[in-house]
């Protein structure tokens, strides 16, 4: 028989329309709409939520000190990020240290460092805080520490005080990836970088949520149709192949107006993010630090193709399940190799993108171009970008070739499955459908 | 030119569920296709349709072998009732004929046409599953006939209506036949074989055990059978002494025997008035396509069980 095209497409506009009008389809599409200009925003969340926030800090001096603490971080480490604005800090003098430590206990101060002189005549630092000694606090308060001590040493060495103007203010540094920036790149400040981590961990929970949702919409509707034996009469009319390939045409279009339609205001978010931005944090500031858009038009459009990609190679497989159940309660069970599958990939994308796993570590390079792990792995090192366009073209390429060897296998075994009621699928069966020789 | 399948086979695992079938469909004809259940029925249904693969053996129609057919030359009632539950009557019926090719719009007028012969023009924007059975399988036969195939075949079509809507249904067959189409179907209601078809194939555990038209094929057992009615005493002990029959059926005002050659019917007459009988009814006909059902197949024709295993095509078409 042949490939009619004109079915594929009216089995597709079947699929489409029957799952477009269903409220679960609307409310997920509400959902995504939100959560996508969320998303777009957050650099800019995360700017405005840190933009007047000052860390209460106590200061506990047991030793003697020639300078004034306090003074002395304010003209360091504690200046405005922006003029006019306010410093990280807010110190305090503590007189008891009990009461401050349970000043921290209950909330009220963020942190207290206190300052002892050790036998050797320096000064040593005990940092009281909830935050662990990586997070952001206790990390400026290192810095403030180092800047303490110094100026110590240096006044006990005979510096003069009147010359100590500016000496503990932090130089600009700024950390770089190994190739050199273009013209045009903006470089990233701490929020800019955030914000991109945090789209990039988006962005793969969207792809492994659209390819698990999809997929799981592509077998139930053949179950569906198994179960509700409307097959038969679809069969008389429409080769296996081509009702396959109809579903997944249609529950991919679907899928693609979901993102769409979640994906024209994020757009416009992103469009309207200087202005939302000088909005919220008036206008020198805005200007003054540029927010960092963490979603990109080349990140936008390498999630379209892993997502097309990533969708068509897991569809024809979630397919070929579908077809092997005669009740719909079966489906979770036939999925769940696939599911568990995508899981790895997405799970090694998340851990990638927050860093607990190092994201140029060989075997992830590696696992980013394997097909059914790619799309969640190469987004993630896209995202970051640790991967670059050619990158993503050798992993849509592998996805690709993988794509037409699940379709054949998936072709032959979703014929046989689909006229198949009440076995219990075992592997050799599979076997057969989808290698057996047929005349 | 008929349909003609020839020495169709087909294995399943360690079931042979044809073993070589062959028989021909003429063109207009109305034509029933019976056995018993699991005799092989639905797949060779299946495979006329291209629905399935036989292992070997051909089907042609007009010449021209069902592979290479297009679709839209089969119009097919599944066995298996099924549509899509919560889709409109008509978008579903649409979708059906537009797999076929037919136009949008001259299916929508279709089924506004079929619905009303139906009687449930109301139908057209209700969803399937609020549909009782019996309409359900309304809706299944229109959607077999939508895109005006020339050989329609339906598994079991009638089982499961009212007698208002089997009437309906023969109807629309009749019309069907007068348009010059061909129908072939299953059914185990021997009454409506005898009164809707032309000709017959009777298959019994995949090989074919009787075919041609359904007078040929109600006489080829050679057997008569005698309707004996008599005043006064309606047991007729006498009966038993006769060899070369049975006595089908003791009935109120007549009895019915089956003559087995080489008796001739006659003679029964004869040994009733020798028994001075009063005769008030003297018949003979050819047996009912029942009882040569049941002599040929060994029991009676029963509608299928609820089925689980269903025909389990190891390896269909791709």
């Amino acid at each position: 028989m042949h490939f009619r095209l004109a079915n594929v497409l009216t089995i597709a506009r079947r699929e489409y329309l029957v799952r477009v009008r269903t409220r679960s389809f609307k409310v997920a599409t509400i959902f995504l709409v939100m959560a996508a200009v969320l998303v777009t925003l957050a650099p800019l969340a995360v700017r405005w939520l840190d933009r007047d926030s000052t860390a209460k800090v106590g200061i506990y001096t047991a030793a003697t000190l020639s300078f004034d603490p306090i003074a002395r971080l304010d003209t360091t480490v504690n200046l405005p990020a922006t003029p006019g604005g306010k410093g990280p800090f807010t110190f305090s003098t503590v007189v008891d240290p009990t009461a401050g430590r349970a000043a921290v206990e209950k909330g009220d101060l963020s942190a207290v460092v206190d300052v002892a002189r050790d036998p050797s005549g320096d000064l040593a630092f005990t940092i009281v805080s909830k935050d662990g000694p990586t997070l952001k606090i206790p990390t400026l308060l290192r810095q403030a520490s180092s800047v303490l001590a110094t100026t110590d040493r240096l006044l006990r060495g005979g510096y003069p005080a009147d010359k100590l103007g500016s000496l503990g203010v932090p130089p600009s540094v700024s950390v770089v990836g190994p190739t050199p920036p273009k013209p045009g790149d903006q470089p990233k400040d701490f929020a800019g970088e955030v914000g991109s981590v945090l789209t990039g961990q988006a962005l793969v929970i969207f792809l492994f949520m659209a390819i698990i949702l999809y997929g799981q919409w592509v077998a139930m509707s053949v179950a569906e149709e198994k179960s509700s034996r409307v097959m038969e009469i679809v069969l008389n009319a429409a080769s296996p192949f081509e009702l396959l390939a109809g579903k997944v045409v249609g529950v991919g279009s679907l899928g693609l107006t979901q993102y769409a339609t979640a994906i024209v205001p994020a757009v416009i978010a992103l469009l309207l993010q200087d202005r939302i931005a000088s909005v919220l944090l008036g206008a020198t500031a805005a200007s003054a630090a540029p927010a960092a858009s963490g979603l990109t038009p080349p990140l936008l459009i390498a999630f379209a193709v892993l997502f097309v990609l990533g969708f068509l190679l897991y569809a024809v497989l979630y397919a070929a399940a579908g077809s092997l159940v005669s009740r719909m309660e079966d489906i979770n069970s036939v999925v769940a190799p696939m599911t568990l599958v995508g899981m790895a990939g997405y799970l090694i994308a998340v851990y990638t993108a927050s860093g607990l796993i190092p994201a140029d570590a060989g075997w992830v390079v590696i696992l980013s171009y394997v097909p059914f792990v790619s799309p969640y792995l190469m987004l993630s090192r896209f995202a970051s970008g640790l991967a670059g366009p050619m990158d993503l073209a050798i992993a849509s390429g592998l996805l690709v070739v993988a794509i037409v060897v699940c379709l054949w296998i998936a072709a032959r075994i979703y014929a046989a499955g689909v006229l198949t009621y009440g076995q219990k699928p075992s592997a050799r069966a599979l076997f057969t459908a989808a290698f057996a020789h047929r005349g | 030119m008929s349909l003609q399948i020839t020495d169709l086979r087909k294995r399943f695992g360690g079931t042979q569920a044809l073993d070589g079938i062959s028989f021909a469909v003429e063109p207009g004809q109305v034509f029933g296709f019976l056995g018993a259940n699991g005799a092989g029925k639905t797949t060779t249904m299946r495979i006329v349709l291209d629905i399935l693969r036989a292992d070997t053996g051909t089907v042609t129609w007009q010449g021209t072998p069902s592979t290479d057919l297009p679709r839209r030359t089969f119009g097919y009632l599944p066995e298996e009732r099924g549509l899509y539950p919560r889709m409109q009557v008509l978008e579903q019926l649409v979708f059906f004929a537009g797999l076929y090719g037919v136009p949008r719009k001259t299916a929508a007028a279709d089924v506004r046409g079929w619905l009303a012969r139906f009687r449930v023009p109301e139908y057209a924007d209700r969803r399937a599953e609020e549909l009782s059975k019996g309409n359900q399988q309304k809706i299944q036969f229109i959607a077999a006939v939508l895109h005006d195939p020339d050989v329609l075949i339906m598994d079991e079509p009638f089982s499961g209506l009212d007698p208002v809507n089997v009437a309906l249904l023969k109807a629309a067959f009749l019309e069907m036949r007068e348009r010059g189409k061909t129908l072939i179907f299953s059914t185990h209601q021997m009454e409506m074989v005898e009164e809707l078809c032309d000709a017959v194939a009777i298959i019994d555990a995949g090989r074919l055990v009787a075919n041609g038209t359904t007078a040929d094929v109600k006489r080829s057992s050679g057997k008569r059978v005698v309707r004996l009615g008599v005043a006064g005493d309606p047991e007729l002990p006498w009966l038993a002494e006769l060899d070369g029959i049975r006595v089908g059926r003791s009935g109120r005002d007549y009895s019915e025997i089956e003559v087995v050659p080489p008796r001739d019917p006659e003679t029964i007459l004869h040994a009733a008035i020798e028994r001075g009988e009063h005769v008030t009814l003297f018949e003979i006909a050819d047996p009912s396509l029942e009882q040569i059902f049941v002599d040929l197949v060994g029991r009676r024709a029963a509608p299928d069980e609820e089925r689980t295993l269903a025909h389990l095509p190891a390896n269909a078409r791709a």
